[in-house]
C-alpha cells in the first residue's frame, strides 16, 4: 500500500470520505467504504479492470448517484449541500454513454452547455460565445462546427462532447474512459486535450483509463482501484509495478522503466492461474 | 480572441426560410380552410358574401358588436360596453356560428401541437403525445365527470380538465417508474391508462339522463367542432396564449432535457423541477384543448414530426413551426371532416385518428428504435 502524502493546496479540493454505493440494497456494494483525495489542478487517472467500480465512483464524486452512506466533499463543503447550478460550475463530467438529437450541429449542441446559467428571457452574453469558441478551438473541433452531430465518427463526437463539457468552464473535469473503443491517433488527440486542459487552464482533472501505457503517460497522480476500494495511488513510476498488476488485474506483465524520461512502459504476458484468479474470472 | 457568431449565417438563414415556408404553407392552408368553412352549412353563403361579411365595415366599424362576440354578453354589460349595431344576417351567421368554430379548431391545433412538443422532449421520445400518454382521456373522463355530476360548472371546464389530466399523467408516471421512466414503458401505461378512463367514460354515458347532455357528451367524445361558439373561444383563448408565451420562453430548458437526465443534470439543470414544470404546462395546453373540443388524437404527434424533419430538434424553431403547422393541419382535418360525407358532418377527431393512425404505423416501421429522439 502506497501511503505517499502530498499537501492539499487551497483550492478546489475533492475529498471522497468512506463512500459506499450500492445499486441493489441486498448484493455486495460497488464502492466500499471508499476514501480518497483528488490532487488539485493535477492530472489525477483511475485504473482497475472491468466492473471494479471506476465509473461508479466518479459519478458519486458528481453526484449523479445516491450514496448508501458516506460523503463527497469540495472546498470542505458537502456537494449535497450545492443546488445543481453551484456544483456544475465545479464539476463537469463526460459520460461514457452520451445523446443528442441527430438534428443539431455541432456548435448548436455545444451551447447548450450555457444554457442553464442563462436566466429566464436572457439572451446569450459575450462570455457565452468566448466560452463556446474557446472549447471548440482548445478540442480543435471549430472545423466541424456546422457539421450534424450524427454524421461525425465516434472519435469526432467524442471531442464534441469533451468541448461541451469544456464550454462549462468549470474548475474539475471527470471524464470516463473517453478514450475506450477508440483508435490510437483519436485517443492521443484526447489525452494531449485532456493534457492541455490541465497545463494550461490548471483544471483538475479525473480521468479513467483501460490502456496502462496511455495512463502513465499522462498522469501526474494514479490511483489503482480493485473490488470497489482504492487499492494504491502514487505517481506512475510508483504505481504501475509488476507486483500491483498482479495483485490488480491479475495480470504478469513486463514493466521497462525509461532511466532517460522517466516514462513507464508495460507490457503484459499472460494472465494468472493462481487457483483464486481463475475462481474469479469464472 | 474574435468574436464570431453563434452559427454561421448561411446556417442560420436557410432555417429562417424553411420557417417561412412552412408559415406560407400552413397560412395557405388555413385561408383556404377558412373560406371552405365559413361558406359552407346550412345557411348557405357564397364566396363573395363571405368575404363582404368577413370585411364588411358593418363589424369593423362597430366595436361594441366584436367585444360583445368576444367577451361575451354578461362581461360586456358589467364593463358598460355599448350595444351592437345590428348587421345583416348573413354577417350574423358567419360572426356568431361559423367564424367561432374556425377560431376554436385554430386554437385547438395549437394547443395540440405545442403539447406534443413538450411530452416528446420530456420522454425524449417521438411517439409521445398527450393522446398516447393517457392526459387527454384522463381530462376527458374528469370533464364527463363534471357533465354528470355538476352540468353548471361548465365554464370552469378547462381547469377540471386539467386535474384530470395531471392525475393522468402521474399515473401514468408511476405505472412506468422503474429506476427512471423508459419511453416504451411510458407509453405502453399511457394506453392502459388512457383505455381505462376512455371505458369509465362510455359507463357514464348511460347515467346521463339529459338526452341534450346525452347528445353534447356524445359529440364531444369523438372529438367535435360541431356547435362550437364564442363561449368556446373565451374558454381556450386565454390557456392558448399562456401556452405559447411560457412555451417560448422555456426553449432552453426542453433542449437540455433532449440530451438526456444525466447530462442534463450535470451541465447544472434542476432536471426534475423542470420537467415537472413543464409537463404541467403541456398537460394544460392539451386539457384545455380537451375541454373544448373533446378527444382529438394524434395532432400532437404528427405536428412535431413534421416540423422537426424540416427544422431540426432546437426548440425556438419547433414552437414556431407549431405556431403554424398546429392550427393548420387541424383547419384541414376539420375542412375533411366536414366535407367528406356532405351533409353529414363527421367529427374532426375521426379524421384526425384515422389519418394520425396510419401515420404512427408509418413511423414505427420506420424507426428502428422506438422512437427515440
Amino acid at each position: 500500500m502506497n501511503t505517499e502524502n502530498f499537501a492539499t493546496e487551497t483550492s478546489t479540493r475533492i475529498s471522497v470520505q468512506e463512500i459506499v454505493v450500492r445499486y441493489h440494497p441486498n448484493q455486495e456494494p460497488v464502492l466500499d467504504r471508499l476514501s480518497l483525495q483528488i490532487l488539485p489542478h493535477k492530472l489525477n487517472v483511475l485504473i482497475g479492470p472491468n466492473g471494479c467500480g471506476k465509473s461508479t465512483l466518479l459519478k458519486a464524486m458528481a453526484r449523479q448517484l445516491r450514496l448508501s452512506s458516506g460523503a463527497v466533499f469540495i472546498e470542505d463543503r458537502n456537494i449535497n449541500s450545492f443546488s445543481a447550478l453551484e456544483l456544475s460550475q465545479y464539476v463537469g463530467i463526460l459520460f461514457q454513454e452520451n445523446f443528442a438529437p441527430n438534428d443539431l450541429t455541432v456548435e448548436e449542441l455545444i451551447y447548450y452547455s450555457r444554457y442553464p446559467r442563462l436566466k429566464l428571457f436572457e439572451s446569450l452574453r459575450e462570455e457565452d460565445y468566448h466560452a463556446v469558441q474557446w472549447a471548440m478551438e482548445i478540442t480543435n473541433t471549430l472545423r466541424w462546427r456546422d457539421r450534424m452531430i450524427r454524421e461525425l465518427s465516434s472519435g469526432q463526437r467524442q471531442l464534441v462532447w469533451i468541448a461541451l463539457i469544456i464550454a462549462q468552464e468549470s474548475k474539475c473535469l471527470f471524464l470516463d474512459e473517453p478514450t475506450s473503443y477508440l483508435d490510437m491517433a483519436n485517443q492521443i488527440e484526447i489525452l494531449d486535450c485532456i493534457h492541455r486542459l490541465n497545463r494550461e487552464m490548471g483544471k483538475t482533472i479525473v480521468v479513467s483509463i483501460h490502456d496502462l501505457n496511455m495512463a502513465a503517460q499522462y498522469a501526474d497522480w494514479i490511483f489503482a482501484m480493485k473490488d470497489g476500494r482504492i487499492h494504491s495511488f502514487g505517481a506512475p513510476q510508483n504505481i504501475i509495478t509488476s507486483e500491483l498488476l498482479h495483485e490488480v488485474f491479475d495480470v504478469e506483465a513486463k514493466i521497462i522503466y525509461d532511466q532517460q524520461d522517466g516514462a513507464v512502459y508495460c507490457i503484459p504476458k499472460h494472465v494468472g492461474y493462481s487457483s483464486e484468479s481463475v475462481a474469479r474470472r469464472e | 480572441m474574435e468574436l464570431t457568431l453563434p452559427s454561421s449565417r448561411r446556417k442560420k438563414s436557410k432555417y429562417l426560410f424553411m420557417i417561412m415556408i412552412i408559415a406560407a404553407v400552413s397560412m395557405i392552408i388555413i385561408a383556404g380552410s377558412v373560406i371552405l368553412q365559413i361558406s359552407g352549412g346550412a345557411y348557405q353563403t357564397s364566396p363573395n358574401e363571405v368575404w363582404d361579411a368577413l370585411f364588411s365595415s358593418e363589424v369593423w366599424r362597430n366595436p361594441g358588436f366584436l367585444l360583445r362576440l368576444l367577451l361575451g354578453n354578461v362581461v360586456c354589460d358589467h364593463l358598460q360596453v355599448p350595444e351592437a349595431l345590428p348587421v345583416s344576417v348573413s354577417t350574423m351567421v358567419v360572426w356568431s356560428i361559423r367564424v367561432p368554430r374556425v377560431l376554436v379548431g385554430l386554437l385547438v391545433g395549437l394547443n395540440l401541437a405545442f403539447a406534443g412538443s413538450i411530452f416528446q422532449a420530456i420522454t425524449r421520445n417521438e411517439m409521445a403525445s398527450p393522446y398516447l400518454l393517457g392526459i387527454n382521456q384522463g381530462a376527458g373522463l374528469m370533464i364527463s365527470l363534471i357533465l354528470v355530476l355538476f352540468p353548471a360548472m361548465s365554464s370552469l371546464m378547462p381547469l377540471f380538465a386539467m386535474l384530470g389530466g395531471v392525475a393522468a399523467f402521474l399515473i401514468v408516471y408511476a405505472i412506468a417508474w422503474n429506476h427512471g421512466a423508459s419511453p416504451v414503458r411510458l407509453i405502453l401505461a399511457g394506453v392502459i391508462v388512457g383505455a381505462v378512463a376512455s371505458a369509465i367514460q362510455t359507463a357514464l354515458r348511460f347515467m346521463i339522463s339529459d338526452m341534450m347532455v346525452m347528445h353534447t357528451a356524445m359529440n364531444w367524445l369523438s372529438g367535435s367542432l360541431i356547435g362550437t361558439n364564442w363561449g368556446q373561444v373565451r374558454m381556450i383563448l386565454p390557456w392558448s396564449i399562456l401556452t405559447v408565451i411560457i412555451c417560448l420562453s422555456l426553449t432552453r430548458y426542453l433542449d437540455i432535457l433532449m440530451l438526456g437526465d444525466q447530462t442534463a443534470t450535470s451541465l447544472g439543470l434542476s432536471v426534475e423541477k423542470w420537467r415537472f414544470i413543464l409537463a404541467f404546462v403541456g398537460i394544460m395546453a392539451a386539457a384545455s384543448s380537451v375541454a373544448v373540443a373533446g378527444l382529438v388524437g394524434f395532432v400532437g404527434l404528427i405536428v412535431p414530426h413534421i416540423i422537426r424533419s424540416v427544422v431540426g430538434s432546437p426548440h425556438h424553431r419547433m414552437f414556431i413551426g407549431c405556431l403554424f403547422v398546429g392550427p393548420a393541419l387541424m383547419a384541414l382535418a376539420d375542412v375533411i371532416s366536414r366535407l367528406i360525407l356532405n351533409p353529414i358532418q363527421l367529427p374532426v377527431g375521426t379524421i384526425t385518428g384515422t389519418v394520425g393512425g396510419i401515420f404512427f404505423l408509418f413511423m414505427m416501421r420506420r424507426k428502428k428504435e422506438f422512437g427515440r429522439l
